[in-house]
């Protein structure tokens, strides 16, 4: 008797948590797809403001470090509000573009203070050698020090790439469809909060995870030899 | 001439690192430059390559003026080869790694053709079974003898050495310098900062003294080693021959 009501009250929550799965579902290709999208644009232009930053022309290395300061020093919820509802009545932008360009604003800013690490922590004789043998600045950058400043950039990158994941769901407040809005939807449909919740929560967290196995991945094709603590 | 500065000057901060520096070289010449540390050795040979920039003074190497545009700087690049104290090998690649990058991106030679030298110069400095290997798994005097290697692959006309032997243990200090001697009895044009004044006896023509950015004194090695004139020359020799 007491057993089959713990059976139904189950099988009665694996219903909800089905449907909520089933309602969900639909906007995870675009909390997919905003990460990827501002995410790969963010790398892009902090390696810019990450050379920039280490730029020898006073002005170049002025204005990146403005850049850096301000980005970093505003939330991005409130850069979100600032370029949907401020220049995106201006630009005309729609609720992706404007997710994707405040994500990609902020998280540039980061990533270049990474990168620009990265690259400082290369000994300069690296440099002198690259140069002493004809190659040029821009070879030097490509095939000698950044290389080399991947292994040191890699993980930092990666806890980024999983911040922004998660920061994508900030977006939702300007009412893009991705996963989160998706939830508040559900919740505001059915009234489920606990069950509803823990489903999106479940969903970053797979998400999240898997983008953690690509990093270890990724750290072990750009292991450096001699570097590390010895086994 | 194939190297040759007139009145060169560098400084860093408040200090005088070179001091109106003049001096020539002939193509196939060894000169050995010794001097206290901090004396502006290193820093000449830098800014013949351009790794620091002179604040007056003119450098002229195989006939190209050395000015501040780039271009200059990277043809006297093409006919300088520069070993280091630190080795300074790329640990991200292999030995062969090393050996081909500047081919490929500078020289612009094929894959084949790159590797074909490398393996000709390995075996010549004696470390053909390390083409595999990492910088790291290398002895001290192994990677020298692939930092140099790496520069002749250029095919330099003239080999810069900045204490070469410095960063080694005592043991592989002659492989290194075996290398060099045999590189000199090849006619190569070679200029060596070094404290190891056998290696000069033996390979070099001309010792260069230098001490306070200046040249003090320069002549035949015989000369300088066995009757130096200036009294700081005899101090440091003194020292040094111990």
């Amino acid at each position: 008797m007491f057993l089959r009501e713990i059976i139904n009250w189950i099988s009665f929550q694996l219903h909800i948590l089905k449907n909520i799965l089933i309602f969900l579902a639909p906007a995870i290709p675009m909390t997919i797809k905003l990460t990827l999208v501002a995410f790969a644009l963010a790398l892009i232009l902090g390696l810019l403001i990450g050379l920039a930053r280490l730029s020898q022309r006073g002005l170049i290395k002025a204005l990146s470090k403005i850049y850096v300061d301000v980005l970093r020093g505003i939330p991005l919820l409130v850069q979100i509000f600032f370029i949907y509802f401020g220049l995106g009545k201006i630009l005309n932008l729609d609720r992706f573009l404007a997710g994707v360009i405040a994500i990609a604003v902020c998280y540039s800013a980061y990533l270049a203070e990474i990168i620009r690490a990265g690259i400082q922590a290369i000994h300069k004789g690296q440099y002198q050698a690259a140069l002493s043998l004809g190659m040029t600045p821009y070879q030097t950058m490509r095939y000698v020090i950044l290389p080399q400043s991947l292994r040191i950039i890699v993980p930092p990158v990666a806890n980024e790439f999983i911040a922004s994941l998660k920061d994508s769901s900030l977006v939702s407040i300007i009412g893009l469809r991705e996963l989160t809005r998706a939830g508040r939807e559900y919740y505001s449909q059915y009234f489920v909060d606990f069950q509803t919740w823990l489903v999106v929560g479940i969903i970053y967290l797979v998400m999240t995870l898997s983008l953690s196995r690509l990093v270890a991945h990724l750290e072990k094709k750009y292991k450096v030899h001699g570097y590390g603590i010895p086994h | 001439m194939i190297i040759q500065t007139k009145e060169i000057s560098k400084r860093f901060g408040e200090i005088i690192a070179l001091d109106a520096v003049n001096f020539e070289i002939e193509a196939g010449e060894v000169v050995v430059i010794i001097g206290p540390s901090g004396s502006g050795k290193s820093t000449l040979l830098r800014c013949l390559n351009g790794l620091e920039k002179t604040d007056s003074g003119e450098i002229v190497i195989d006939g190209i003026k050395l000015d501040k545009d780039k271009s200059s700087i990277h043809k006297v690049r093409e006919e300088l080869g520069m070993v280091f104290q630190e080795f300074n090998l790329f640990p991200h690649l292999s030995v062969l790694g090393n050996l081909c990058l500047a081919q490929e991106a500078v020289r612009k030679r094929s894959k084949p053709d790159s590797e074909k030298i490398s393996l000709e110069l390995l075996k010549k400095v004696g470390l053909l079974d390390k083409k595999n290997s990492f910088p790291n798994q290398l002895s001290g005097g192994q990677q020298q003898r692939v930092a140099i290697a790496r520069a002749l692959a250029m095919n330099p006309r003239i080999m810069l050495f900045d204490e070469p032997t410095s960063a080694l243990d005592p043991e592989m200090i002659g492989e290194v310098l075996e290398v060099m001697k045999n590189l000199a009895k090849e006619g190569m044009t070679m200029l060596v900062v070094t404290h190891e004044i056998g290696f000069a006896r033996e390979v070099a023509k001309r010792i260069i003294f230098m001490d306070q950015g200046k040249i003090i004194e320069e002549g035949k090695t015989e000369d300088i080693l066995n009757s130096p004139q200036n009294p700081r020359t005899i101090a440091f020799l003194s020292k040094v021959l111990k």
